[in-house]
């Protein structure tokens, strides 16, 4: 990763996007590492008899492809300081989903930027609305070693 | 229909050891593999070391989410601070609202995590829709 230069960013400017295609088994592997495990997650017939069209990625599996898209392009993780999203659709396997962000505002005085947010599935639909992320680019590197 | 009268219903987590490992599965599975030399867990990590929280609340028999159809809408973090390995974090949750929307529910979960000097590290609102039967 390589570090955002705060000076260089503008309001309005997009970010890189970030695509990712969906599996069953990056839906199981995320199960197993975050431990949600609900059926409508993992068993075809469940999450069919609980009226879904069939398993369905966990929302949070999106939020983290947002956050990524986030944090590929600020080059650092500790910058995130907010992250929030609607969940606005179902994504199932085998979807695309692309993750698209703007700066939306960016305060020199605080060192803050604002950026919203969307995902999008193949169709265009969004799967994810309402995004918003805000950064600090501290001068000095935030850290849990600091007072 | 979820009985008003559990709102105000809290959980707490055990204190969750963050091991690098635990980061590393988490990175492969949402296939966030960048790393800058120190290792610091993506900010949506927090669904791991909080997760007990959230999985207390959906078990609670009392309570009776019907989790059967509970589909998460919405999500929002604060993050106070990155999370490394060696990190103990202990996260609280709090049922501080159940609503109606036409024929769904509307359940709104409000977590907090601190470290093992009780310091805050993230905070976040989950909004859970449960669709009717």
């Amino acid at each position: 990763m390589t570090a955002q230069d705060f000076e260089s960013i503008n309001s309005g400017q997009a970010l890189p996007s970030l695509t990712k295609h969906i599996t069953v088994e990056q839906i199981r592997q995320y199960a197993e590492a975050s431990g949600d495990r609900n059926p409508i997650h993992l068993d075809e017939t469940f999450a069919r008899s609980a009226g879904l069209p069939g398993v369905i990625a966990h929302g949070m599996l999106t939020m983290a492809f947002a956050n990524q898209m986030l944090t590929d392009w600020l080059g650092d993780r500790s910058r995130l300081k907010r992250l929030q999203g609607r969940f606005a659709g179902m994504v199932l396997p085998g979807d695309d989903v692309t993750c698209s962000g703007s700066v939306a505002s960016k305060d020199e005085q605080t060192r803050r930027v604002v950026i919203n947010l969307v995902v999008t599935n193949q169709r265009g639909e969004k799967v994810l609305n309402k995004g918003v992320a805000e950064a600090e680019f501290s001068t000095q590197r935030s850290d849990n070693h600091a007072t | 229909m979820t009985d008003a009268r559990w709102v105000g219903r809290s959980y707490e987590t055990e204190p969750f050891v963050v091991t690098e490992q635990s980061i590393r599965d988490y990175m492969a599975a949402v296939g966030d593999v960048a790393d800058a030399g120190e290792l610091v867990a993506p900010p949506t990590y927090a669904m791991v070391y909080g997760f007990d929280a959230y999985w207390q609340l959906w078990t609670d028999q009392e309570v009776a989410l019907d989790v059967a159809h509970l589909v998460h809408g919405e999500q929002r973090f604060n993050f106070q601070r990155p999370v490394r390995a060696g990190d103990r974090l202990r996260t609280t949750g709090r049922l501080t609202a159940i609503n109606t929307r036409g024929d769904m529910e509307l359940v709104t979960f409000e977590l907090s995590a601190r470290d093992e000097k009780d310091r805050p590290v993230s905070d976040a609102t989950a909004l859970f829709i449960i669709r009717k039967a």
